[in-house]
């Protein structure tokens, strides 16, 4: 079409006409509306430059944000096992509806009859189905009314004008279980109320969780919760409903674009195989709390929904459990469907772990412990057995105890029933409970006594009958003296001569006293520092550093304790007190158990430990066990043999405290304790004590066994069980036996195999 | 004075027509844009559940074939019988107008269409390249050669109306329009000075006027625009956030076509229509989106070119009001998308997805062409 001799540069294309126009006027329009395109386009492309050159970077961060997503890859939690391979602790699938707030559409100012936000919750709740029923229901608004706190809970339904069931109590009442729950500022609480309803000022309506809520309250009070939420991380999901069953998950998750803001989240929850069995030992998970938070965070754990060690194994080896999560990048779009994966950093498994514990010994534990609580209806109680050849434990019992499955699947009714048990079920008392050891500790006073030069094998002291310390101040007056009594005193007879072999062997006080603190112009003891001193040496006054959490300890009683804790100085009674076990003296049974370690082995202390071996599930590399011995104690050999055979004298000789806890072809050798208590009792303003004036008891027996070549040391302890003869030697025999007959069915099994 | 020039090619009308006058270089740029604008659309859509809106690039490629038959016809057409259709115009938009006001249909609280058999049609789309017919009649007819204030006042008088009714609709946007086509048609038929003072006076006093009367949306709007943290509709704010955001994610060369993660994930919205300029510099970068400019840039170049050859005022009126429409269009709407403008639901001419929108902006292209192709063949010397 165009003709061959027309110019077609760019002078061509730009030219302006021929000046046809000549006049002035006609040339300021032709250069006004150039200059106008120019000036423009000029503007549109400076602003362009600013935008795209200038801001790329914070408008691309703002686009990542838009549309990239973190996906938390947990790494599945290391096993436990216990020492023969039993798994003690698996993960178990579970699925969670969630909500994402951000996703939820917003509220459309323009359709004002209709909220959006509200609709598409109600659509959640709704894709449910019959999976909506009473039970899910009532956990929902369970969670919601933790989540919200009571007082949201009503307003949000009340605002919403949902019906919802109410219950009343009455105001002191409700006051009383505000302080209880800790409720902060209840006080004020109290007097709003007291000033809004005049008339009813007595009642205080609270929501009545136990009946279900119509579909319509519960998706109010989402909504609210959702809005709240807005504020920081309205990315992240969170839960409303938990244990939803799989075929549920997967309907809802497959048609996740017809309910915006709905998330399924499929996590691992923590499975024990045998409850409360090992409950205190393995302990139990839950979200990190707020306490620790930072602490978590430093630690690199990125998200406080997290669930964590809370006790026991699972607390203490909780970095080796957990592994090291992985993270996936997603790109999503603006309804949240997620696309393609952009960035992923695989998981790490956590580790596997081997317990030194044999569940069926626990088991064994737990049985012959409970039954001895039932027999005394006794309130608590501890067995622990070890090996003393290591610190290995073997196993652990402290009851009461309580299922900690319970804790993997959100908080119902089972953990309110835990947390307001008035006997602390969730305390490991085998570490976290303080008693006097009683005649248990027996065995340092007697090492203190050989070491320290006061007393010899063949030592004889003569157990005439209660002793008499003369009052410091009327030391002339007989009736001022304090009087100490031994234990068979109060059966009437007494033991007469005894060697320290024969003392330990019927566990007579007399001795003790005069080993731990001497008689005026007839005997010198010991004094308080060799007596702390040797405590010390044994492991009293510090923790044992067993790897458990929640582990306390209480300071050897001396002089010095004594004048900063009671504002007076140490006396010789209190010598006396000590070198029973009693007084100021006080122990974890862990603690005491652990005392008797170097006295089987030799005179080795040796730090409890609970894991056996830590497996790397990837790389396949084990880190076994090593003991760890705290020090050797130093007992000549005819200390530790004078002991040794006092105790098998307890257990295996005519007129031996211990005369129950002889088993069937092993030489077992014991020390019991009986140990007085205070339970101070607000109504006698005093210590409870029984009829006849005695103090309550508790009862404790330390054995090991084989005699010879001891593989096992036991602890019995039954809190207020009275004799430790009747109470506690029972259990630590059944221990005993259960772990022999277990060995012999091993032996066995590997002698047919 | 510019029209001695007209005046001495007034006996044109005897001349047929000068095909070596074709402009192909202004052919060649409007299907640039509207290729790019169907790739643009493809893009925009992708993934769409709607399956109306994921076929409107198809629709777009079927409408560019009608627009270039209309181009032609509008190029073949004698722009110069269009005088005659100065007074009917001028009538026929004022009734158009009025019918809407009594019988039209009502969307997103706005009365601006008409039910014509079974589809629904914006009078005002159409109104728009009527005015320009108008007022380049009038303004050639009566004010080129003698310049009276009274003639141009008297012009205003006449378009009051038919604007009221516009903005009583409510359209803000397409008063604006009008009013800058009827602005930049004055300033190009030679207003002297002291008349331009008048006028800018009268403008400013009605600028004062309006901001007492305009409806609240438009407050909102322009209030958006002016003070964007504010809360305002959120539905506006948060489209331009997200469009200045696509802007922004695109830098220097782009993410690549399809791959602009605003656009391909629906953050940005309403992609393929206010907002496609958002894409094509999300997805084109810096450097695409000023080419896109320029590209436009050229073409309102060949227009003011093709508006200067022009050898009748009438013909220079009626390309000059063209040009001055789709420069604004087009300012307009990317200015909105970079936050220079407020949001005023006006498309990117050529490349937004719409029908009517390309057939008719191509048709009044083409109607440009008429002109260029009935000057005298002497005067194009190169």
């Amino acid at each position: 079409m165009c003709p061959a001799h027309r110019p077609w540069g760019l002078k061509a294309v730009f030219s302006a006409p021929a000046a046809g126009h000549s006049d002035g006027s006609g040339r300021h329009v032709r250069i006004g509306v150039r200059l106008a395109l120019i000036v423009l386009l000029g503007l549109l492309i400076g602003r362009l430059y600013q935008l795209q050159v200038r801001q790329h970077e914070t408008r691309a961060a703002q686009a990542d944000t838009n549309r990239l997503r973190t996906i938390e890859l947990p790494a599945p939690r290391g096993l436990i096992f216990d020492r023969n391979g039993e798994l003690l602790a698996r993960n178990r699938p579970s699925y969670q509806l969630a909500i994402v707030p951000e996703e939820l559409p917003d509220d459309d100012l323009d359709t004002e009859a209709v909220d959006e936000e509200y609709e598409a919750i109600l659509r959640i709740l709704e894709s449910l189905g019959p999976n909506l029923d009473r039970d899910a229901v009532l956990d929902m608004q369970r969670n919601l009314h933790q989540s919200l706190g009571w007082q949201d809970y009503g307003r949000i339904l009340e605002h919403a004008e949902v019906p919802f069931s109410v219950f009343e109590i009455s105001e002191s009442e409700f006051n009383a279980l505000l302080r209880r729950t800790g409720v902060a500022g209840a006080p004020e609480e109290s007097v709003t109320i007291e000033e809004e309803g005049a008339v009813t000022a007595s009642m205080v309506g609270l929501p009545n969780l136990n009946q279900p809520l119509p579909i319509e309250g519960l998706a109010h009070l989402i909504k609210n919760l959702a809005q709240t939420r807005q504020q920081g991380n309205s990315s992240e999901p969170f839960p409303i409903l938990t244990g939803l069953s799989r075929e549920a998950a997967f309907t809802i998750s497959e048609q996740s674009f017809l309910y915006p803001g709905s998330r399924i989240l499929d996590v691992s929850v923590r499975e024990y195989v045998y409850g409360e069995l090992a409950s205190h030992l393995l302990g139990f998970m839950g979200p990190i709390p707020s306490s620790l938070a930072g602490d978590y965070q430093e630690r690199g754990y990125r998200s406080l929904e997290e669930q964590v060690g809370l006790s026991g194994v699972e607390a203490a080896y909780q970095d080796n459990l957990r592994g090291e999560p992985g993270q996936r990048i997603v790109e999503a779009d603006i309804f949240g469907r997620v696309g393609r994966t952009i960035e992923e950093a695989l998981p790490y498994p956590g580790q596997d772990i081997l317990l030194t514990l044999d569940i069926q010994l626990q088991r064994a534990m737990y049985l012959a412990l409970q039954d001895m609580l039932t027999t005394q209806d006794a309130v608590s109680g501890v067995a622990i057995a070890i090996d003393p050849r290591s610190g290995q434990l073997l196993g652990m019992v402290s009851l009461p105890s309580f299922d900690n499955n319970i804790f993997s699947e959100g908080l119902g009714e089972a953990y309110t029933r835990i947390i307001e048990d008035e006997r602390k079920p969730l305390i490991n008392y085998a570490i976290g409970g303080l008693y006097p050891p009683g005649s248990t500790f027996k065995i340092v006073t007697a090492s203190a006594g050989m070491e320290e030069g006061v007393i010899t094998p063949r030592t004889v002291i003569v157990d005439e009958g209660p002793i008499y310390l003369p009052s410091k101040f009327f030391p002339d007056d007989p009736s001022q003296a304090q009087e100490f009594v031994s234990w068979n005193h109060h059966q009437d007879f007494n033991h007469g001569p005894l060697t320290l072999r024969q003392a330990i062997a019927v566990s007579n006080d007399i001795y003790f006293y005069y080993v731990g603190g001497g008689y005026p112009q007839r005997f010198i003891g010991l004094t308080q520092e060799e007596l702390a001193r040797w405590a010390r040496v044994f492991g009293y006054g510090s923790a044992t550093g067993i790897d458990l959490p929640g582990e306390v300890r209480f300071p050897v009683p001396d002089d010095q304790w004594k004048r900063v804790n009671w504002a007076s100085s140490w006396v010789q009674g209190d010598s006396y007190n000590m070198a029973i076990g009693q007084g100021y003296l006080l122990a974890t049974p862990m603690q005491v158990l652990q005392s008797l370690v170097p006295v089987a082995n030799g005179g080795t202390l040796y730090q409890p430990q609970v894991v056996l071996q830590i497996t790397d599930p990837s790389t396949g590399r084990t880190q076994g066990f090593e003991a760890r011995s705290i020090r050797d104690i130093g007992l000549d050999r005819v200390t530790l043999d004078t002991i040794r055979l006092g105790m098998r004298d307890a257990v295996n000789s005519v007129g031996g405290t211990a005369t129950r806890g002889r088993i069937e072809g092993v030489i077992v050798a014991g020390k019991t304790g009986t140990a007085e208590f205070c339970e101070y009792d607000p109504a006698l303003d005093d210590c409870r004590r029984d009829e006849e004036g005695n103090l309550p008891t508790h009862a404790s027996y330390l054995a090991f066994a084989p005699f010879n070549n001891p593989e096992i040391a036991v602890m019995a302890f039954v809190y207020d069980g009275g004799e430790g003869s009747t109470a506690a030697v029972p259990v630590g025999t059944a221990i005993l036996d259960a772990w022999f007959t277990i060995k012999g069915q091993g032996s066995l099994e590997a002698g047919t195999g | 004075m510019l029209f001695t020039s007209a005046s001495r090619t007034a006996g044109v009308s005897r001349r047929g027509l000068a095909l070596v006058h074709f402009d192909w270089w202004l052919l060649a740029a409007c299907l640039t844009l509207a290729i790019f604008g169907i790739a643009m659309i493809f893009s925009a859509t992708r993934g769409v559940i709607d399956p109306v809106v994921q076929n409107r690039w198809t629709a777009q490629i079927a409408f560019l074939v009608i627009g270039i038959v209309a181009f032609f016809v509008g190029a073949l057409l004698d722009y110069r019988l269009l005088r005659l259709a100065g007074w009917p115009g001028y009538c026929f938009l004022l009734g158009v107008l009025v019918l809407v006001e009594l019988f039209g249909l009502e969307q997103n609280r706005a009365v601006r269409w008409l039910s014509v058999g079974n589809t629904v049609v914006q009078p005002t789309e159409v109104g728009k390249f009527v005015l320009i017919v108008v007022v380049a009649w009038y303004l050639s007819r009566y004010y080129s050669e003698e310049k009276r204030l009274s003639v141009l006042l008297l012009a205003l008088g006449a378009l009051v109306p038919p604007l009221l009714l516009v903005y009583q609709q409510p359209d803000l946007g397409m008063v604006v329009t009008m009013l800058f086509i009827i602005g930049a048609m004055i300033l190009i038929s030679g207003v002297t000075a002291a008349h331009f003072l008048v006028l800018f006076g009268l403008a400013l006093a009605v600028l004062f006027l309006a901001y007492g009367i305009l409806q609240d949306y438009m407050l909102d709007r322009i209030d958006m625009f002016l003070n964007p943290t504010a809360p305002h509709n959120l539905d506006d704010v948060f489209n331009v956030d997200q469009a200045l955001i696509s802007v922004g994610n695109g830098g220097w060369f782009g993410r690549g076509w399809l791959e602009g993660t605003q656009s391909q994930l629906f953050y940005l919205r309403v992609r393929h229509t206010d907002f496609i300029f958002s894409v094509v510099a999300e997805e084109f970068g810096f450097v695409g989106s000023c080419a896109l400019l320029l590209v436009f840039g050229f073409l309102l170049w060949r227009l003011v070119r093709t508006m200067e050859l022009a050898e009748d005022a009438f013909g220079r009126l009626l390309v000059g009001g063209v040009a001055a429409l789709i420069l604004f269009q087009m300012f307009v709407n990317v200015g909105m998308n970079i936050r220079l403008m407020p949001v005023t639901g006006m498309t990117l001419p050529l490349v937004s997805s719409g029908g009517s929108s390309l057939v008719s902006t191509l048709f009044a292209i083409g109607l440009t062409q008429s002109v260029n192709l009935r000057r005298s063949v002497r005067v194009d010397a190169f």
